[in-house]
């Protein structure tokens, strides 16, 4: 298991990345050049309505002092008041609280069809090296990660919503059901999680759990092929490379069976280039959540991102991509930790 | 003896770059001042400072965090270069540095004669 002193060491270095990431974003936001206030007074406001508005936002202030404003907010999580989209909401509380569980949901089931797919497929295709079946799956890898969303996703939706009509093109459920907290756990009232697969459990209602899940398959399935090709052309070769190793041909020369083999010894070692993909692939999904949220008309953090970049709402801007930023660091923390767990070497 | 070489190489490092962002970060203002309006001269000087030094304190940790691993692969790939965590670390610590000046530079002199 991880040393207490690798995790607070991987803690601590989370604290630049993310001073750098806040100063990087509020950089460009002021080379860009845009006025906000202007964006905010709308087009017919007069030169003294913009002035007083950049007064009240502190825009007329020195920008030394408007970054170390901003720092200071970030860190307390505080992103200020939307622009444009809800204004004067508070961007986290009113905008994305809301609608972070709808991307992390997506992200999450994304990736776990393309680890649930990829690294069995990967395996099958090592095991069986130069066969038909590993033929196929590179074949399939390869066209996995040459297919953007914009096309797989509007494809598979004529496909499975269109012509076959097994799985709906759009939303997050069905419209009958009305998903709202909180729920009752030992009597105590508990707010939920804004995951609607794990909500409608929560709440007990398992025709709104199927409907979820039906309306998450096709938006997941889109995210995660690319993730599926690239981690099952990753533990292929992976594999490959492990099965090759002297502890392997022991372990076969001692007379255990193949699959244990693979299983047992090949598997643990392979995963570690495998596990860095999955981390990375992470974020990008985070990336793709956009496109796929765009396509299937989900309302989440990449839709709320696209609106605030259009409309020039700059608090929201800047919170989403502090958000993303977050969770990426995060997710590559845990991969660090889960790395340290498959081998101790690495801690040193 | 050996904390005091410590810290004497960082801020070697460090503060050569400030310095220079500093001398940059003066000299910007001066040249910009000439042709636009202050409160626009500091505001993009800043912002530009804000973003190198942003890119150096990211390319930093990155390099802490990553920088033994890539070391690691590249051995292991048998494509040793020249890059190492160390020197990697020590450029990015320079390139937060100049940005730092830059960023300095700025407030100083707009705390000095005003924004």
């Amino acid at each position: 298991m991880a040393s207490k002193w690798f995790v607070i060491k991987r803690l601590l270095l989370l604290i630049p990345v993310l001073i750098g990431i806040s100063t990087v974003v509020f950089a460009i936001l002021h080379l860009g050049g845009n006025d906000p206030a202007a964006v905010m007074a709308g087009q017919g406001a007069s030169q003294e309505q913009i002035e007083t508005i950049r007064s009240e936002l502190g825009f007329d202030d020195p920008i030394w002092v408007q970054y170390t404003r901003f720092l200071s907010d970030v860190s307390q999580f505080d992103f200020g008041e939307s622009y444009v989209l809800k204004p004067g909401q508070p961007v986290w509380g009113s905008i994305l609280a809301d609608k972070l569980p709808v991307t992390i949901e997506l992200a999450i089931y994304g990736q776990l069809f393309g680890v649930m797919l990829g690294v069995p497929l990967g395996v099958l295709s090592a095991i069986k090296q130069n066969s038909l079946t590993d033929h196929i799956t590179r074949i399939g890898a390869l066209a996995g990660i040459s297919v953007p969303i914009f096309w797989s996703g509007p494809l598979l939706i004529i496909l499975f919503a269109n012509i076959l009509g097994v799985l709906p093109a759009s939303s997050r459920i069905d419209t009958q059901y009305f998903i709202e907290g909180p729920w009752a756990f030992f009597g105590h009232e508990l707010p939920l999680t804004g995951l609607m697969t794990i909500d409608t459990l929560l709440l007990g209602n398992i025709d709104a759990f199927v409907s979820a899940v039906e309306h998450l398959l096709l938006p997941a399935a889109v995210m995660g092929i690319y993730s599926m090709a690239l981690i099952s052309r990753m533990m292929r070769s992976s594999m490959l490379e492990v099965v090759r190793q002297d502890y392997i041909r022991t372990a076969r020369a001692k007379g255990q069976g193949q699959k244990i083999t693979m299983l047992k010894h090949g598997l643990k070692n392979a995963f570690i280039p495998v596990i860095t993909v999955i981390g990375i692939q992470f974020g990008t999904m985070l990336g793709g959540a956009v496109l796929t949220e765009t396509v299937f008309g989900i309302s989440g953090l990449g839709v709320i991102l696209v609106n605030a970049i259009q409309a020039g709402d700059y608090p929201v801007v800047q919170a989403a991509v502090l958000v993303f930023a977050m969770l990426f660091t995060l997710v590559n923390l845990t991969v660090d930790i889960t790395y340290s767990y498959l081998d101790p070497r690495i801690q040193q | 003896m050996a904390a005091t070489n410590w810290l004497e190489t960082r801020v070697r490092i460090v503060g050569g770059s400030l310095l220079a962002g500093v001398a940059i970060g003066a000299l910007g203002l001066l040249v910009g001042g000439v042709r636009y309006d202050s409160q626009t001269v500091t505001t993009q000087l800043f912002a530009v400072g804000a973003l190198v030094f942003g890119f150096g304190l990211l390319g930093w940790s990155g390099s802490v965090l990553l920088g033994r691993s890539i070391e690691t692969v590249h051995r292991h790939l048998d494509r040793e270069s020249d890059w190492t965590e160390a020197s990697s670390r020590r450029a990015m610590a320079r390139v937060a540095g100049f940005g730092g000046g830059i960023m300095g530079a700025v407030t100083v002199v707009g705390l000095l004669f005003g924004p």
